[in-house]
């Protein structure tokens, strides 16, 4: 039987890996391919890419790093595709037809669109029919207000008023393959995801959904797969947190009996970047 | 010496890549002429039934691809729609020949009701690994393999292929081998280890 | 951001290009939002960070039977002192692990050498030859214009190897060495792990560079800057912690209270590039002219660095912050000429090698001289170009 996937997700901003909080806060992690070699070291399921950028600067003009410089998001893409042996969504600053392209091309397997579902929702179609459904992941961002209400924002940023209910159905007619549903009220907040929220989104499709925001431990995540039945459970910030992060998630889901893909087999070289 | 089809379908570039990173000479095929030297022909695949059969069409790549695997009985593995379109028939998109290679159709999975989800996303197990050559020394402990489709081979009753299964709702074929042709449903050049493993066995067959 | 018009903290005193950090829409960088979490935490809150040390420590108890609970990385510093007081405190029995760079101070010695004495604990002290510390001084230097890259990764490296290969359980480290840049909030808890080792300590330059790039290095003279693997780390189930993610973390406060408790001193001359007395002894360089090369390359330097972390503790006002960098920042150390020696190359070798490293989005050439922008408005001119002519046009 299909295993549920557990997917690490990593967030790019002006040149340097960061985490986020609430999206208003980031943190620098460090550089973009060094944590894409630790997560393939440790066998994730898949990567999620994220560039969260600004603005189109993506050098950080230090010469005194060991660290390849890039000048466009594409050298990143590729670089990333190279050292990421699983498969791989892109997301981020997708326009039109020939960005979802130069992804494809570049080595994302999938990507992820998220603004453009509602500004262009053809040029979605487009890429369903060119690339197939299942290399187009609708992203969606929700955040529950005070009176508990779910509201969509479109790009982490601007509300919508469309209901949640309307905007998923009307998602899911484009033809894409996956939602990757992010609550914006539990992003980089570590505690727990919103249950109540991914059961709707799940109960109102029949295409996989992938859950992100909230995962402070590991029991968070299994709290996920043991409540509703989201295809697959995402983190950004924890697995920046400690040493064999995702190995040792992967180990505590699999000693509570959950339907995931573990095996017990960890690098044994001393260089491992 | 590997070859690797290159007609517009998406993942050949990690395809590439990975049998690059395993060590063995390979070259990029897409004329009839670049199958001279191969031993081995592998087919990747990703979108459409309907696609794949046009573009190769179009591409002139189906003579060749009769010649050296049929007739020279080379080796040849095809990934995901490039084990698809060994069968008969596939209905995606209406009613597409196939190469014909294997008999059987490739129709969307039928759950009889079954609240399952597609397309058939992640990474599922395979049966009996000790069965085919290609599963040599794959992780005993987890024989998964990451898959990625809402449609599957389905063999017609008279068959004598060697086929592994995996289960979605019900078991599907996962891996058919019928003598120097192999077909994958799953991605090896997206499974790491165990992919690295079967493509390796892939290139090693003689 | 163009160079004249870099922007600052509007709380501290690092620019908004400043290693690591980020400032949000506020104009406030991540170092002193994460202060800010740290001030909010409540007695309730500290009491759960203690617990959660409490059950490492117990974790760590059960693991070791008679081996060591712990490895304290220590360097004899003030930091050393407080670490490896909190593992007494709670019961654990450690190991002290020193990499020994050669660079000490006296003063900075005598720490180190007290604390068999003092604190009534083991102590491993491993130093690479004096030759190997030559040549990766030198090397490094030219490389990435950090004589001190051997230090920084030997520190990170050497305590989890020996921890590792002797299967004890936990490694306590001390501060959050990137709290420097609020890279972490205090509920991430984060552990020691590899990456940050590898891209942070030593900005991504590994043992292979070093055989490749510096004359007369072999593998062996590296052996050991061996990393302990995932597949070591998982079987000895060696973590290592930060005293600081459990404790309230105030150097100033320490230092007074190691003197106090076990004699720790102080730096009897004052540094010339910070006015902060009790840090760094373990390295004459770290406050000398590896923190030069900071500020040629950034522009800012510890008096930034150090100012900007007492503003952040209140212990003094972005007034004298300000005037701490305005006559301390810039200044080239003394210790400069027991490197050129100890390495032998002349100061002018030196010059132009570090101008080399000068960050084009902060550094302008006018006149054959190095001009920036400062914190108080107005840019100035800090010494002439030694920089060969021809890579002088990326900063014109």
């Amino acid at each position: 039987m299909i295993k549920k996937r557990i997917i690490p997700v990593v967030l790019l901003k002006n040149g340097q890996i960061v985490q986020s909080r609430l999206f208003k806060r980031h943190q620098v992690i460090g550089s973009p391919t060094a944590v894409v070699e630790r997560l393939s070291n440790w066998s994730s399921d898949e990567l999620i890419y994220i560039d969260i950028s600004q603005h189109q600067l993506y050098d950080l003009s230090r010469d005194d790093l060991n660290q390849q410089s890039f000048s466009s998001i594409q050298e990143i893409i590729q670089q990333v595709a190279f050292k990421c042996h699983m498969p791989l969504s892109f997301g981020g600053g997708i326009r039109k037809i020939e960005d979802i392209d130069m992804r494809i091309s570049s080595g994302a397997d999938k990507v992820t669109i998220n603004s453009l579902l509602y500004d262009k929702p053809n040029v979605v179609k487009e890429g369903v029919r060119k690339y197939g459904s299942q290399a187009i992941v609708a992203s969606i961002d929700v955040k529950r207000d005070e009176s508990g209400n779910f509201i969509v924002f479109k790009g982490g940023k601007h509300p919508l008023s469309v209901q949640l209910q309307d905007f998923v159905t009307q998602i899911v007619d484009l033809g894409v393959g996956e939602i990757l549903l992010n609550a914006i009220h539990k992003d980089g907040t570590a505690s727990g995801f919103d249950i109540e929220l991914i059961n709707i989104v799940v109960d109102l499709v029949s295409i996989p959904v992938i859950a992100l925001g909230g995962a402070g431990n590991w029991e968070h995540f299994s709290e996920v797969l043991e409540k509703s039945n989201a295809s697959a459970v995402a983190a950004a910030n924890i697995f920046q947190h400690s040493e064999n992060s995702y190995y040792k998630c992967k180990e505590y889901l699999a000693q509570q009996s959950l339907p995931v893909r573990f095996s017990s087999k960890l690098s044994n070289q001393s260089k491992n970047l | 010496m590997i070859g690797i089809v290159n007609y517009n379908s998406g993942n050949f570039t990690s395809v590439f890549n990975t049998i690059n990173y395993l060590g063995y000479p390979l070259k990029e095929v897409n004329t009839s002429f670049d199958f001279e030297d191969c031993t081995h022909i592998i087919l990747p695949g990703v979108g459409t039934f309907n696609y794949a059969m046009e573009q190769l069409d179009k591409l002139n790549l189906l003579v060749p691809l009769k010649q050296h695997i049929l007739q020279n009985k080379k080796f040849f593995l095809g990934i995901c729609v490039g084990m698809q379109i060994l069968a008969e028939l596939g209905n995606e998109n209406g009613n597409c020949n196939g190469l014909g290679w294997l008999r059987g159709s490739v129709e969307k999975f039928n759950f009889n009701g079954e609240d399952l989800r597609l397309p058939h996303i992640g990474w599922n197990t395979l049966e009996s690994i000790e069965s085919n050559v290609l599963l040599h020394g794959v992780n005993q402990q987890d024989p998964s393999f990451y898959f990625v489709h809402s449609y599957h081979y389905y063999p017609s009753d008279d068959y004598s292929y060697n086929i592994i299964y995996s289960n979605y709702g019900y078991n599907f074929p996962s891996l058919v081998q019928h003598e120097n042709i192999f077909g994958v449903q799953f991605h090896p050049e997206k499974s790491q280890e165990n992919g690295k493993i079967l493509l390796k066995n892939f290139c090693e067959l003689v | 951001m163009t160079r004249d018009k870099v922007t600052y903290c509007k709380k501290c005193l690092v620019p908004s290009y400043s290693v690591n950090n980020m400032f949000d829409d506020e104009g406030v960088c991540n170092a002193c939002r994460v202060q800010e979490q740290f001030d909010e935490i409540t007695p309730d809150f500290w009491a759960i960070k203690e617990q959660k040390f409490l059950e490492l420590a117990e974790r760590a108890k059960i693991k070791s039977k008679h081996n060591y609970d712990c490895v304290v990385p220590v360097s004899g510093g003030k930091d050393s002192y407080f670490q490896v007081h909190k593992a007494l405190e709670y019961g654990l029995k450690p190991l002290l692990v020193t990499y020994h760079g050669n660079n000490y101070l006296p003063e900075g010695q005598r720490n180190l050498d007290r604390m068999r004495e003092k604190l009534g604990v083991d102590h491993v002290v491993f130093g690479p030859s004096i030759d190997t510390l030559k040549k990766l001084n030198k090397g490094c230097f030219e490389i990435m214009g950090d004589m001190n890259w051997h230090a920084h990764a030997g520190i990170k490296t050497y305590p989890m190897f020996l921890a590792t290969r002797l299967k004890i359980p936990l490694v306590i480290w001390g501060e959050i060495t990137w709290s420097i840049a609020g890279m972490f909030d205090p509920e991430d808890y984060v552990q020691y792990n590899k990456r940050t080792v590898y891209e942070h300590d030593m900005r991504g330059y590994t043992v292979d560079d070093m055989v490749k790039r510096i004359p007369g290095i072999a593998y062996k003279d590296l052996a050991w800057l061996t990393m302990p693997s995932d597949q070591e780390l998982e079987e000895s189930g060696t973590i290592g912690i930060y005293i600081g993610n459990y404790f309230k973390w105030d150097p100033n406060e320490h230092a007074y209270e190691m003197q106090k408790k076990y004699g720790f001193e102080f730096s009897e001359k004052p540094f010339e590039r910070t006015y902060r007395r009790m840090s760094n002894l373990d390295d004459m360089h770290e406050n000398g002219i590896h923190d030069y090369l900071k500020f040629i390359k950034f522009g800012y330097g510890r008096s930034t660095d150090h100012a900007s972390k007492d503003i952040r503790s209140g212990y003094i006002s972005r007034e004298q912050g300000i005037e701490y960098v305005r006559n301390m920042d810039h200044i080239k150390p003394n210790d400069l000429q027991r490197w050129l020696k100890y390495v032998d190359m002349t100061e002018d070798e030196f010059d132009t090698i570090a101008d080399s490293f000068r960050d084009p989005r902060v550094w302008w050439i006018e006149n054959g001289y190095w001009y920036k922008q400062n914190l108080w408005g107005v840019p100035s001119a800090y010494g002439k170009v030694k920089l060969k002519q021809e890579l002088w046009s990326k900063y014109l």
